[in-house]
């Protein structure tokens, strides 16, 4: 993924619930992807980071994948 | 010239209302031991406590879907320790004074059906685009495959054609 795929999708507001989208900014174990990996705008990797950290508290997505 | 200045009164009242009150958005999960047919009842007065007790206005919401939860959580109810691996997940989007926010939360601290929940500062409009994006990939995967029908068919038809033309000039 070299372009953000947020703004290529024009998603201006990236929501905790939306389980799909964010589970591809993970690692195999749970991890959150890096900037560098993700190719996303920094204002958009601010974003995603705390709605990953959301969905998380919510058991929405895994803290650890085993 | 009346009604010029009504209209600005009136956005001044608007423009009052939204500093006074903010977007939030509560998510919650709901204890797993509801019964299916109870959780309308939990979600309406949940509902009712937003919109009466602490003057909010909802903007969108979601019924409780149980869910199978990424992690067990632990709750503890007077003082008895429970565990959970699934819960009813549900949110809801409304308007709200800051300081009625922390009321709430008061309030929902002490609720012993909700095991957890998570208030955020949000936006008015729909934030939820997933299902969107996934119809539009599927119709213009749709649209290409009968474009290559369409090309496949033609030449035969061609075909079809000339020997048919042929069938003519022999005869």
């Amino acid at each position: 993924m070299k372009q953000d795929y947020f703004s290529a999708n024009n998603i201006k507001y990236i929501d905790y619930k939306d389980t799909d989208i964010l589970k591809r900014f993970l690692n195999g174990n749970g991890k959150i992807m890096s900037h560098k990996r993700t190719g996303v705008t920094s204002k958009n990797q601010r974003q995603l980071t705390s709605a990953i950290k959301h969905a998380r508290f919510l058991g929405l997505l895994p803290f650890v994948v085993k | 010239m009346k009604l010029i200045q009504d209209m600005e009164i009136k956005d001044k009242n608007e423009i009052s209302e939204d500093a006074n009150s903010r977007v939030y958005e509560l998510g919650y999960l709901l204890v797993p031991t509801i019964a299916g047919e109870n959780i309308p009842a939990v979600y309406g007065d949940l509902k009712d406590v937003i919109t009466t007790n602490f003057k909010g206005e909802i903007i969108s919401d979601e019924m409780p879907k149980q869910m199978t939860l990424a992690y067990s959580m632990l709750k503890v109810v007077s003082n008895v320790r429970s565990k959970f691996d699934s819960a009813y997940f549900g949110w809801v989007k409304f308007n709200m004074d800051p300081e009625q926010i922390v009321e709430l939360k008061k309030h929902l601290d002490l609720d012993p059906n909700i095991i957890r929940f998570l208030i955020i500062k949000t936006v008015k409009e729909n934030t939820i685009a997933t299902k969107r994006f996934v119809e539009r990939s599927r119709g213009v995967k749709r649209t290409f495959t009968v474009k290559k029908s369409d090309e496949a068919l033609t030449p035969i038809d061609k075909e079809e054609v000339d020997k048919e033309i042929d069938a003519l000039i022999a005869n």
